[in-house]
């Protein structure tokens, strides 16, 4: 009999997830989210379970317990949870764990030490990862925290230990500030969380954002499949991403990924993981956290290396071994992401809801499309403004830049506003074409005008002048001289619909 | 600038577009030839029309232009993904507005005037005619001397003050063209 993998998830992941399912000769099992009952993804499951979760607060993916229940009536073997949603929850793994449903993914005690930042980091430091610099503890003076800035380097980052939402938060780029901001933050600190404690860090002016994937199974074995950067983001949501990265050097790959593996197997990794790094100006790098999910991104190092990350995650959970070796992992040319979500990037990125009216993707042999729309598809404000990712594979670097672009200008929807006229913006822009770009590259340097263009500009003028036109000559024809000659031949003697 | 016998007599179908930073566009629509945008006929391809969506080629890119939403004059288009606001208007209201050349002076600058005595023998625009610098307007016969008196603007022929077989005096007001040049 075959296996039965429970997607808990939607959109574009659900679908990329019932393809890998059916690889392995699986049957896709997805819910249907009362939220939106004509999702795409529901055309390519084998099996659909109605979620009846229109009267709940939160939608099925939200809601672990419903999902286990639901699975169990349903004689569900895996349960695979993409990205977001209860991905990174150790409780549902535990839970799945518990009914005898196997949850594709590392142990939920791993996905449990992960999530807490200060265990992870430690767990990183037993194995030998660099942590950005800073106080193992509380600095209990102004002159203590002066010292150790001294040490370190300026600029630093003073953060109250109960802190949160920016306050008991100070920059410091200069000594004689650090006095008056240990001051005025502790202060703030202890009336706003009772608690004036401060910690000390080096602060990373324009950091770049790296990850190692990597990929280990319950038997042991680990490898690391090469580093992707995603230093485009918005207040810590990527848009574009690449694998490799322009920053990281061979010598440097070698170095971090064999860090990524030797962290993976210190602390017994198993599934598909993620080994984030943030990377300063003069390059040097620093643990951040690891993902124990599938990313978003991780088509871009399926592009560039050839293994099908998601196939390997179920079967790892199925007890397989890993038999790809690190020696047979081969970086093959350059492969960038785009991801196309409903935002408004002419007003701060606004999120747009409604109905696509068209869509149309660009075709290539290179290009790969994952998309959880179609024509006529509806954006609700439920769920995230993640349409579709456009991933694009080049032989280098400036050939993958302008293949994308080429398919990006291809790409067309009508009916809303998406992220990708800003996705060409970014591909053009000299920040990107030399890969200085850095996670703050959005407020610095980003502005709205940067998307609009001469021509654009003139040619919209002429679209809406048509417009006007055709209605301004439609009342001009009272006069004899304009009878049955309302508009253009130029415009396909059409009329319009006014 | 050669941009004379570019707009063709049909003022109505001159129109102004007005961006919402203040860029402004002249847009001549003939009846079946390529668009004059800002004096210049422009190789534009009309590829696709569908409700309120426009497909344009030009200069071998392609521009997919969607009306986003209509209100009177105003228009907000979306051009391969990316807003623009425009207000538009015909030739007439924009003149009617003063929201070009509404310095007196420059008008009167525009005004035709007979450069000698004469006699008009031959009047080739009529009022509301579109008229390009450089295009003849009318023939005054002075001296036994056809002079040909050409426009010295972009315009509207606003008033012909004179009648074929007219004599005028030097001096005399023969034509007022509303300069249309921004």
């Amino acid at each position: 009999m075959k296996k039965r993998l429970l997607i808990a998830n939607r959109s574009e992941i659900a679908i990329r997830i019932t393809r890998a399912a059916h690889k392995l000769d699986m049957l896709a099992v997805v819910f249907q989210s009362d939220r939106e009952p004509d999702a795409l993804y529901l055309k390519y499951a084998d099996e659909i379970i109605p979620a009846c979760d229109a009267g709940n607060e939160k939608a099925i993916f939200l809601d672990p317990e419903r999902i286990v229940n639901l699975a169990l009536e349903h004689n569900i073997d895996l349960i695979h949870p993409g990205y977001g949603f209860l991905s990174e929850n150790p409780d549902f793994a535990q839970l799945c764990v518990n009914n005898g449903i196997n949850f594709i993914g590392p142990s939920p005690q791993l996905i449990r030490d992960m999530g807490l930042k200060t265990v992870a980091k430690s767990m990183a430091i037993q194995a030998g990862l660099p942590l950005v610099p800073g106080s193992d503890g509380p600095v209990k003076d102004a002159e203590t925290a002066k010292t150790f800035a001294d040490k370190i380097g300026y600029p630093i980052i003073l953060k109250a230990s109960a802190g949160g939402g920016g306050r008991g938060m100070r920059i410091v780029g200069k000594p004689e500030n650090i006095e008056r901001n240990f001051k005025s933050a502790s202060d703030e600190a202890l009336a706003a969380f009772g608690n004036g404690d401060m910690f000390i860090e080096k602060y990373l002016e324009n950091p770049k954002h790296l990850e190692f994937q990597i990929l280990g199974d319950k038997q042991g074995n680990v490898i690391h499949l090469g580093e992707r950067e995603c230093s485009l983001q918005r207040k810590h949501q990527k848009i574009i991403e690449e694998s490799p990265s322009a920053s990281v050097t061979p010598e440097m790959r070698k170095e971090m990924g064999e860090m990524a593996v030797r962290f993976a197997k210190s602390i017994g990794y198993y599934s598909a993981g993620t080994i984030e790094f943030i990377m300063d100006e003069d390059g040097s790098y620093f643990f951040m956290e690891m993902n124990t999910r599938i990313q978003v991104e991780h088509p871009v190092t399926e592009m560039v290396t050839g293994v099908d990350l998601v196939d390997w995650q179920i079967r790892i959970a199925l007890g397989e071994e890993l038999t790809l070796k690190q020696e047979d992992i081969q970086i093959k040319g350059w492969a960038i992401e785009c991801r196309v979500n409903t935002e408004d990037t002419q007003n701060r990125f606004s999120p747009q809801t409604g109905f696509i009216d068209k869509i149309h993707f660009p075709q290539q042999d290179y290009i790969r499309i994952e998309t959880g729309v179609q024509n006529s598809s509806v954006v609700t404000p439920y769920f995230d403004s993640m349409i579709a990712k456009i991933i694009v594979h080049g032989n280098d670097r400036p050939d993958v830049i302008q293949k994308t672009l080429a398919a990006l200008y291809e790409f067309t929807l009508t009916g809303l506003k998406t992220t990708v006229p800003f996705c060409r913006v970014v591909l053009q822009h000299p920040d990107f074409v030399d890969a200085s770009y850095t996670t703050r590259w959005i407020d610095q340097v980003y502005t709205p005008e940067m998307l609009e263009n001469e021509e654009d500009e003139m040619i919209g003028a002429l679209a809406a002048t048509i417009l006007y036109a055709s209605e301004y000559l439609q009342l001009s024809s009272d006069l004899p001289t304009y009878k049955n000659d309302r508009l253009n031949v130029w415009v396909l003697n059409k009329r319009l619909n006014y | 600038m050669g941009t004379s016998y570019i707009y063709k007599r049909d003022a109505s179908r001159l129109f102004i577009a007005v961006r919402d930073n203040g860029k402004r566009f002249k847009l001549y629509i003939p009846k079946d030839s390529k668009p004059v945008i800002d004096g210049r006929e422009m190789d534009i391809d009309f590829v696709e029309q569908e409700d309120f969506h426009y497909t344009f080629d030009w200069n071998g890119k392609r521009f997919h232009c969607e009306l986003v939403s209509r209100d009177q004059n105003k228009a907000v288009v979306k051009v391969n993904g990316v807003e623009y606001k425009y207000s538009i208007e015909s030739i007439f209201s924009y003149i009617r507005r003063g929201m070009i050349n509404s310095d007196t002076s420059k008008i009167d600058e525009n005004n035709i005037i007979a450069p000698m005595p004469g006699k008009i023998v031959d009047i080739f625009l009529s009022e509301g005619d579109l008229v390009n610098v450089g295009e003849p307007i009318l023939v005054l016969e002075a001296m036994k001397m056809q002079n040909e008196i050409t426009a010295n603007c972009n315009g509207v022929v606003r008033k012909i003050k004179v009648q074929q077989g007219q004599s005028v005096m030097k001096d005399e007001l023969l034509v007022e063209i509303q300069s249309i040049d921004m």
